[in-house]
């Protein structure tokens, strides 16, 4: 069943024409890898389907709901979460980090507290509580980042090259995470060239040349 | 007197807790400190929403400001004296040559600098920082006050400048305070007027108390820019 889908989705920088896609469906319970050249527009990509980036126009379903993606519907953020490539972490504290969408919900203070040591326990961030954000390495970025998406249990996870500048230590972990995030009911795009990601289990691959999507039915690898 | 015993009354009266001495410093501190306390909410607002909205005339609008940022003090005064003598526009709220006066002269003095300091904070904020917020889910006003807490350090330095730069002014306090001892005589304008009547060690003293708070709110400054760049 298609969770979100773009029936058309175009995009332009000035002159060049960027994506110019017609069909992409990404199904509940199914999790993709997207591939493509350095500069292909994978990120941009992403970053619209998250409502991050202006489209210059299109159409997507999320299930049963038709809407345009730009402007992009408020309702429609609560679904989608994106992860940058070197995610930012806010100036405040590891825990806020991850609070901040559950604030922006309205989650009363009790529950979101207990999500968040929910969330700093499921990406093993414990022993970097009281570690101002600033001073952590990428890896732990990255993992409270994810945290930071996990807590807010999102139906779309879109995470651009999660892997790339880490240790393998690192990337091993952030892998493990990934495959702890995806699961029924929810699907997930990953821009990234990792094979270990790619040898996921369930991981589908889409591979983005000239501005469109080739979906692949088969699994990735 | 010799400049070393003009000093050494200079300290006297420091130390010894001279009543017109620290009513003078307490005007300045009292004018300014409400001045900022209007300005620095007005600026920070106006920074972020010319930083964050696009309007026709924006552009000018950003020009202007920073034009104003090199304004001299006396001829915001002289404008304000204009506006609020008893043929003026304001006339008829009998303020020249009150507090007040002075108040709303180191507003207009400060806001610029707020701005344009503000402006610049949030423009040159992590561009992910705001779509970190957008993404989390953020409301606009969530948003807005995210970003600012983002840029904070480059915040209090753009309000150490302008409390430097209010503090020590002397041309807008002169024109529409009038230096009127008790209430309107501040650091500066005592500094300037009583010196040249003779009183030197009071001169001297004040400018110690000047100099402190201008090299306090500079180190602090300094330090909230060297903050804000890590
Ligand atoms: N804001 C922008 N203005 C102009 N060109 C851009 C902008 N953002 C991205 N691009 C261009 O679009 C292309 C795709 O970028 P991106 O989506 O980051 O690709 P990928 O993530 O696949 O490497 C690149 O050539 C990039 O230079
Ligand atoms: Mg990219």
């Amino acid at each position: 069943m298609s969770l979100l889908a773009v029936a058309t989705l175009d995009k332009s920088f000035g002159e060049r024409r960027l994506l110019s896609i017609d069909a992409l469906c990404l199904s509940a319970g199914e999790h993709y890898v997207l591939t493509g050249e350095n500069g292909s527009g994978k990120s941009t990509l992403l970053r619209i389907l998250a409502g991050i980036e202006a489209a210059d126009g299109g159409v997507g379903h999320f299930g049963e709901r038709r809407f345009d993606w730009w402007p992009y519907p408020n309702w429609l953020r609560q679904e989608v979460i994106y992860v940058h490539q070197q995610p930012y972490l806010f100036h405040t504290s590891v825990a806020e980090n991850i609070a901040y969408g559950l604030r922006a919900r309205g989650v009363e203070a009790s529950q979101r507290e207990r999500l968040v040591a929910a969330a700093i326990a499921w990406a093993r961030l414990g022993h970097l509580r009281q570690t101002p954000p600033q001073k952590l390495s990428g890896g732990e970025r990255q993992r409270v980042a994810l945290a930071r998406a996990w807590v807010l249990a999102p139906k779309v996870l879109l995470l651009d090259e999660p892997t790339a500048n880490l240790d393998a230590e690192s990337r091993q972990q952030t892998i493990d995470l990934v495959r702890a995030f995806c699961g029924p009911g929810r699907t997930a795009v990953i821009a990234c060239h990792d094979r270990d990601m790619i040898a996921l289990a369930n991981m589908r691959r889409l591979h983005l040349v000239d501005g469109q999507i080739r979906q692949n039915s088969a699994p990735a690898l | 007197m010799g400049l070393l015993d003009a000093t050494h009354a200079a300290l006297r009266l420091l130390l010894s807790g001279d009543a017109e001495l620290w009513t003078i410093v307490g005007v300045s501190l009292s004018v300014t400190l409400r001045a900022m306390l209007i300005a620095v909410p007005v600026g920070i607002g106006c920074g972020y929403l010319l930083a964050t909205l696009r309007f026709p005339g924006r552009r000018a609008l950003i020009v202007l400001i920073q034009g104003l940022l090199a304004s001299p003090t006396v001829v915001v005064g002289l404008l304000l004296y204009l506006l609020l003598s008893r043929q003026g526009v304001f006339g008829q709220l009998h303020l020249l040559f009150t507090q007040t006066a002075m108040v709303i002269g180191q507003v207009l003095i400060a806001l610029p600098v707020l701005i344009a300091f503000s402006l610049a904070a949030i423009q040159g904020a992590d561009p992910r920082a705001r779509e970190t917020a957008v993404a989390l889910g953020a409301s606009a006003s969530r948003i807005g006050w995210t970003m600012l807490v983002e840029v904070r350090f480059a915040l209090m330095a753009a309000v150490c400048n302008a409390f430097g730069r209010v503090v020590s002014e002397i041309g807008c306090a002169l024109m529409v305070g009038g230096n009127i001892a008790g209430v309107t005589r501040n650091i500066p304008t005592a500094i300037a007027l009583e010196t040249s009547k003779g009183d030197f060690a009071q001169g001297i003293a004040l400018g110690i108390v000047l100099l402190v708070v201008a090299l306090g709110v500079n180190s602090a400054f300094a330090f909230f820019q060297g903050e804000s760049r890590r």
